[in-house]
Parts: structure tokens; C-alpha cells; sequence
């Protein structure tokens, strides 16, 4: 595989963000026709890697080089232009527009300065069928699948004759069937010279379509092997390998208290045949991969999307999340995983944002600012969790994500719900904050609350949770122990062994 | 990020913006300048001062409403249509009957209620874009009322006719009662619940929502308060033209002046901030434009053109403040 220059070679990629350093010393090379799988946790520089890949952001040091020349990309369109596309996990088709419109977006072919309509749709058509795929050119991008779009990503990519094609997690939204069907067609495009970089943190996936593996952990690349060097144990230890120093704040030494929330049989569209139960004092985390269904259990319990079937008690008392004010009411509280939409009112102030809740349900003729929902009152709260501003009136989209999500916390806390639900608390939050942020957690769950953790993040569910439950394809896949190993945890929430051998048949 | 921590809480009104005083100073010395520079020195006395705040009126009522929509995150383009109802259904009514002006008045605001109420529905349980919503059940009432009424119907009592002409002293009911309207829109705004509900909900309508907030409520209430104060401009111009015809609220422009005095005002059409004082501003800008242009015996038009570079400028300063501020 070496004997000639490879297509793609990032050599020595450096990159340093404000208080991050996203890539150190990074070198990464995929060979003409060869799949090179790139995995990492979150965080680990993944993204970053692609991002100068593709132009849009410039390395601080290092030197790429596309079949032994060198080249700078100022730009995603030069990128492009040197036969690099990029296929995110968000696809990017307009959805009003046809599929041949779509493929051409941007480079469309002209005939005597007017739109080349038929060229476009034969074009279209042929490099559909290069890619096995019957879809019309004339059909609307939004009313095909997921599946079907995936295909016209990389149609599109094709039709700038990408030698190099990234796909960013390409299988996450589709099912098995779909799934495999792109890993066969990323296969056949390598027999045709194209490279391809493939992301994915699925590991029977990788174990089927990839010629080498590179992963990724905090910005360094700490393996690089050809496929049959790199089980799967093996990857998966180089994923998650690190040291927890005392980075998480110590687990409570008293038993926890009564059963706070149970959950019997519960299911709606996503779940189904959910069962579970949260003790007071008690930090429970939920693990899975995206899609696994572990943020429609939360969305669920809140009342956002609720369960349809099976029950739900808090405290012993049965009740029924209807809708958010419903659960909020019945003693749940939920802290968004996007805190921007689903959080905070951007352009009003910290202390504003720190009283929702509590306004959501003062009663109907008193002031909102009276009781605990005072400027006082609140300020106490802000200052207790340490939220730095510069006053408490600077509109809350210009502080930190750390002190946001306490802006959040501070909410929570002054309605002191019986559950509090923490979607991946510690998303865009500095290392620092971080570990507050556990500490806020777990001084919260001493004071006799239960928290559920919804989280992706690995390490965290593992060093913070006294007991983790592991969702996978809308169910539990099972349950461990609070300090668990990160591998039993993954192998859960991918089916390792089952899964890998279905997929290799 | 700085590390100091103001604990001191601002005080209320420093929550808004520093729209108001500039707008006030901005029409205070257009209309004294253009006073001084005409010669006619006498508009600068009580008279000529009431009459300015006579133009306030009818549009500083209705964009005192559609500053609630507007801070909810919605809109209201149906207030210039709601007006000409109410003043044509309460001068029909009436008859020039005195006994009838409180079945009259009654009825009006109980009509227009509905109306706020058939908006906020429409918006929050049928999720029809606010602008769509209103421009279609605005169409409906206009349609609704040019099949019924034709010209002026009705009049109004004298009785009535004290709405507009009548005062405490020099100063007219009117005038008092737009601002005794403001401050109670503004002490609804900042220190009741509903208030509170209302910048939520146009901050963040999902935010709202997930932190228990009955978000269709609190956008149907804005729309009924914004939809009751067309009510009572409609009211108040029947009582002014002692009779209504289904054309005043049109010919008014209600609806998209109104809107213009709250963005001016510096409420964000986004929704989430803003207030009724920043709006009064808005209101007095453009009376003071209007005086301006009429002492200098200048048409009309070129008036239009200067309030539309108004809203276009005061927009794009409040835009360009806001991104420089960064903390």
C-alpha cells in the first residue's frame, strides 16, 4: 500500500484553540482505494481533523498532501475544488429541490448561459447508477429517506469527481439494512480508486468495511494499524484509555433512600418495554450511542414526547407526564442537551434566565419578583453556583457554556424538583467547569434528590453514576455498576459480540 | 470574561434600553426646532403641546397592544380591521342613544376579546404563523364588515363624543387616558406573572414551553390584550369622527404603523425584549414628524418617506448595538 504516494496525507497537524488544544502533533494518510476508519470519543479531535481537511478551519502547523504535493486550503470551495467533499451527519439537501438540482447545486451545467436541464438529469442519472441506486433526478430530495438522501450526498460528491470522500458517521440515522447497504458502496467506490475516511464510533462497522484504523483521544493519535491488528477490544481500549485522577467528586458512603421515580413497562414510537427505578440520593446514568433512545427516555419522563403505554410513580404516587408543566408539577425536573433552543432566553439576563422556573409557576396575580423569585433570592442562588458575569444583568448569551449551564442548574435549583434530569450536562463546558458541574450534581443528590444523567459522554457516566443503565435501539440493553469499565459500558450499548457477527455473515 | 460580579440589581427600567430618552429628545427638539425655525412660537404653548399629544392617541393606544404581541414573538396585522369594527359596531349601536353607549362599549370590547382570542388560536394550536394568521382573520373582519356597512352607520351620542373632546382641565381625556393605559401595560409588563411569561415566551417559545410555561396561553393572552386596545382605539375614533365608518382603521395604516412605533422603540421584533415606554416614544416621534410637516406646510408624502428611513435606521442602529456588544 505504500509503494506509491498516498492520495491523502495530514502530516504533523497541530491546532490550538482559545484554552483547547484540539490536535497535537496529529498525522493522518489514507491510500488510493483504501477506507480508513478514524474513530475517537467526543471531543477526541475528530471533527477538528476533518474541519482542516475540508478548508474550514487552517492548521497552526503541519503540511497535507494530496498524492505527494503539497497543498493549503484557505477555504471549504478550495478544498472542494482539490476532490476533497465531505459528507456530514447532517445532510445538506435542500429538500424542495430535486434530486438533480440538488447533485448540481452550485456547478450547475449551462448551454448558452441558460440552465442545461437534460445534461443535468442524465448526469444525475448516470451517477446514481454508479452508485447502484434507481432514484429519479426528478423526485424531491425531501421526500426521499434518509437512506436514499445519503446516497444523493454522495452522488453530489461524485459529481465534483471527489477523490477523497469523508463520511461523518453516514450510518447513525439509518437502520441495519440501510446501514449495511452503504457500507457495500462505500466498499465498491474504494475498488474504484476513491479514498475514503470513514467515521464512526460503531464498531462492528468498522470491523466490516475498514482497511485501517486511526484512533483519536484528546487531540493526539494514539494508534494507527490495518484492520486485522485492531480487534475490536483493542480500539475500544485505545478509545477510552485514560486516567480519571479525582476529576469526580466521591461517591456518596450512604446507601441511597427511597425509591423517588419507577418506570414499568413504559413506551411510546421510540421506547419500548422501559423499566427502571431511581432512588433518592441516587446519581443513575444513561448510557447509549446517538439514537439508542437514551434522550427520548428523558424527553419522555418530561413530558416533551411522553410515554404512550406502561406507567410511571413518583414517590409511590402514580403520575403521568402530559405534557412539561404536568411533569414539572408532579416533582421532574430536565435540564436540555441544547441548552441554546430548548434552554435559555438568549438576549435577556443571567438573573431572568434564573427565575423561569420559578415564573412558570408563581401564581397567577403575584409579582414575579417576590418570595423566592426575588432579585435576592435569585442573586444568592447565581453566587452560590458560582456563576461569573459581569453583572447579573448582562444578557446570558455572552457568557461561557459552563456558566450557562449553571444559569440553568440555578433554575433547577430553586424549584428543587424531586428528579432532576441532566441531558449531557457537561456539553461545550471546559474541563474546569466540568468537574463544578459534578460536584453541583452530586451535592444535589446528598440532599436526598435523585438525578438520572443522560449522557454520551463515556467517562462521565462512568466516573460519576452510582449505577448506569445502558439504552440500545429504543430499549435497556442492561445495567451496571456506578465505576464500571468503559468497554462494558460500549459493548452494551454497540451489542459487540452478537451484532459483529450478524453483520460479517 | 470579566471577574467582577455586580450584585446591586439594576433597577427595572435599565432592563430595557436606552431607546426611550433618545427617541423623546429626538421628537422634543424636532418639534421645538421646526416650531422656532417656522416662527410659530405659538404651538410651543399649552395648546399647541396638547394638540401633539392629541396625535398621539389613537395610534399610541393600539401600538401599546401590539407591543404585547410583539414581545410574545408574534404579531398582529389584523388591528387596523379590528379598529374599523369596533368604531362602526359601537356608533351602530348607539344610535346616538346615550343609553345605549355602555351595551355599546360592551359589546365592542367583548368583540374584540373574541377576536384576540380567534388570533392566539389560530397562532398556538393551529401553529399558523402569526403574520399569516392575522393578515387572514384581518381580510375576514374587513370583508365581513364592507358587506355589512357601506358608509358611516350610526353615530354616536354627544354624550360619547366627550371621549375625545372632553378634559380634566387642559388636559383632554384622551391624552390622560393613553397614559394611564401605558402604565398600567407597563406594571403588567414588569411585575405581574403574565408579564414575565410574555418576555419568556418571546425569548424562547420551546425554552417556555419545557420549563412548564403554558406557552398557547400566554401567546393567546398577548393577542386579546393587543386585539382589546384596537377595541378601544376604534372607541376612541368613533367618538372622535362621532361616527364610524368601515374604512378609518385602514386609512389609519393602524396596522403597520403600529408595528413601526414598536420597533422603533426598541422592542426586537424577535420578540423577548422590549416595553410600552420605548413604544410611547415610537408614538411621539412620529406625531412630532407629523406636526413638524404641518407647520411647515409641506404635503404629506414626503413625510412617508422620512418615517420609513426612521424605522430602517432605528432597526439597523439597534442591530449594529447589539453585536458590538460583546462583554
Amino acid at each position: 500500500m505504500e509503494q506509491a504516494a498516498l492520495a491523502l496525507e495530514m502530516l504533523n497537524i497541530t491546532k490550538t484553540f482559545p484554552g483547547v488544544q484540539a490536535l497535537d502533533d496529529v498525522s493522518f494518510g489514507c491510500a488510493r482505494g483504501e477506507v480508513h476508519a478514524l474513530c475517537g470519543e467526543n471531543g477526541a479531535g475528530k471533527s477538528t481533523l476533518i474541519k482542516i481537511l475540508g478548508g474550514v478551519y487552517q492548521p497552526d502547523s503541519g503540511t497535507i498532501r494530496l498524492d505527494g504535493r503539497e497543498v493549503a486550503f484557505s477555504h471549504p470551495i478550495a478544498a472542494r475544488r482539490a476532490g476533497i467533499s465531505i459528507i456530514h451527519q447532517e445532510l445538506s439537501l435542500l429538500p424542495n429541490r430535486s434530486v438533480a438540482e440538488n447533485i448540481f447545486l452550485g456547478i450547475e451545467p449551462t448551454r448558452f448561459g441558460l440552465l442545461d436541464r437534460r445534461t443535468m438529469r442524465e448526469e444525475a442519472r448516470r451517477l446514481l447508477k454508479r452508485l447502484g441506486s434507481s432514484v429519479a433526478p426528478e423526485t424531491l430530495a425531501g421526500d426521499l429517506s434518509i437512506a436514499h438522501q445519503q446516497i444523493v450526498e454522495i452522488a453530489k460528491a461524485l459529481a465534483v469527481d471527489a477523490r477523497i470522500l469523508v463520511m461523518d458517521e453516514p450510518t447513525a440515522a439509518l437502520d441495519r439494512v440501510d446501514a449495511s447497504r452503504l457500507l457495500d458502496l462505500a466498499r465498491k467506490l474504494s475498488t474504484e480508486d476513491v479514498s475514503i475516511v470513514f467515521i464512526s464510533h460503531r464498531m462492528p462497522e468498522i470491523q466490516t468495511v475498514a482497511d485501517r484504523v486511526t484512533v483519536l483521544k484528546d487531540g493526539r493519535t494514539v494508534m494507527t494499524a490495518p484492520l486485522a491488528e485492531a480487534p475490536t477490544s483493542r480500539l475500544v481500549r485505545a478509545m477510552v484509555g485514560r486516567d480519571l485522577t479525582d476529576f469526580y467528586p466521591p461517591r456518596s458512603s450512604q446507601p441511597p433512600g427511597a425509591v423517588a421515580l419507577t418506570v414499568r413497562h413504559a413506551g411510546n414510537k421510540r421506547l419500548h418495554g422501559i423499566s427502571f427505578e431511581v432512588r433518592a440520593g441516587e446519581i443513575v446514568g444513561v448510557a447509549g450511542l446517538e439514537g439508542s433512545g437514551k434522550n427520548a427516555v428523558a424527553r419522555a419522563l418530561i413530558g416533551d414526547a411522553p410515554f404512550e403505554s406502561g406507567g410511571m410513580e413518583i414517590g409511590g404516587r402514580a403520575v403521568k407526564s402530559r405534557n412539561p408543566r404536568a411533569a414539572i408539577q408532579a416533582g421532574l425536573g430536565r435540564l436540555s442537551d441544547d441548552r441554546k433552543r430548548e434552554g435559555l432566553l438568549m438576549q435577556q439576563s443571567v438573573r431572568d434566565n434564573a427565575m423561569l422556573i420559578e415564573r412558570a409557576f408563581a401564581p397567577p396575580l403575584g409579582s414575579p419578583t417576590a418570595g423566592p423569585m426575588s432579585p435576592e433570592a435569585t442573586d444568592k442562588r447565581l453566587i452560590q453556583l458560582d456563576v461569573r458575569a459581569t453583572s447579573f444583568d448582562q444578557e446570558v448569551q455572552f457568557l461561557s457554556g459552563g456558566n450557562q449551564q449553571r444559569v440553568i442548574i440555578a433554575r433547577w435549583l430553586a424549584r428543587n424538583p424531586e428528579i432532576l434530569i441532566f441531558c449531557e450536562p457537561t456539553r461545550g463546558v471546559d474541563v474546569a467547569a466540568k468537574a463544578e458541574i459534578y460536584k453541583i450534581m452530586r451535592e444535589t443528590a446528598n440532599r436526598g434528590r435523585a438525578i438520572l444523567m443522560v449522557s454520551s459522554d463515556l467517562p462521565e457516566i462512568v466516573g460519576v453514576s452510582d449505577r448506569i443503565l445502558v439504552m440500545r435501539e429504543g430499549a435497556l440493553a442492561g445495567e451496571l455498576s456506578g465505576g464500571a469499565a468503559e468497554e462494558d459500558v460500549m459493548a452494551l450499548a454497540v451489542a459487540q459480540d452478537r451484532e459483529s457477527q450478524a453483520m460479517a455473515s | 470574561m470579566s471577574e467582577s460580579q455586580a450584585l446591586v440589581p439594576a433597577p427595572a427600567w435599565r432592563r430595557g434600553s436606552a431607546a426611550p430618552p433618545l427617541l423623546l429628545a429626538g421628537s422634543i427638539l424636532l418639534y421645538v426646532g421646526v416650531a422656532f425655525w417656522t416662527g410659530q412660537t405659538k404651538m410651543l404653548e399649552t395648546d399647541g403641546v396638547i394638540g401633539l399629544l392629541e396625535r398621539m392617541v389613537a395610534l399610541g393606544i393600539v401600538a401599546l397592544g401590539q407591543t404585547f404581541a410583539i414581545i410574545a414573538g408574534s404579531i398582529d396585522l389584523s388591528v387596523a380591521n379590528m379598529i374599523s369594527v369596533a368604531a362602526v359596531l359601537a356608533s351602530f349601536i348607539m344610535h346616538g342613544r346615550a343609553d345605549m353607549m355602555l351595551a355599546a362599549v360592551l359589546v365592542v370590547l367583548a368583540v374584540s376579546a373574541l377576536v384576540g382570542v380567534v388570533n392566539g388560536a389560530i397562532i398556538s394550536r393551529l401553529k399558523v404563523n402569526p403574520f399569516i394568521a392575522t393578515l387572514g382573520v384581518g381580510l375576514i373582519l374587513q370583508g365581513l364588515l364592507s358587506a355589512s356597512f357601506t358608509d358611516f352607520a350610526g353615530s354616536v351620542p354627544r354624550e360619547f363624543q366627550a371621549v375625545a373632546y372632553g378634559s380634566f382641565g387642559v388636559v383632554p381625556y384622551s391624552v390622560a387616558a393613553l397614559f394611564v393605559l401605558a402604565a398600567l401595560a407597563s406594571f403588567v409588563l414588569w411585575a405581574t406573572r403574565f408579564g414575565a411569561h410574555l418576555y419568556a415566551v418571546g425569548g424562547n417559545a420551546e425554552g417556555a414551553r419545557l420549563a412548564g410555561i403554558r406557552t398557547d396561553l400566554v401567546t393567546t393572552g398577548a393577542h386579546v390584550v393587543c386585539s382589546l386596545s384596537a377595541g378601544v382605539t376604534g372607541l376612541y375614533l368613533a367618538s372622535r369622527l362621532r361616527s364610524g365608518a368601515p374604512w378609518i382603521g385602514r386609512d389609519g395604516v393602524y396596522d403597520l404603523e403600529s408595528i413601526a412605533v414598536v420597533v422603533i422603540g426598541g422592542t426586537l421584533l424577535a420578540g423577548g425584549r422590549g416595553g410600552v415606554w420605548g413604544t410611547l416614544a415610537g408614538v411621539l416621534l412620529f406625531a412630532s414628524l407629523d406636526a413638524a410637516f404641518n407647520m411647515m406646510g409641506v404635503s404629506a408624502y414626503p413625510k412617508l418617506v422620512l418615517r420609513g428611513a426612521i424605522v430602517i435606521a432605528a432597526v439597523a442602529v439597534y442591530t449594529v448595538r447589539t453585536r458590538g456588544h460583546v462583554a
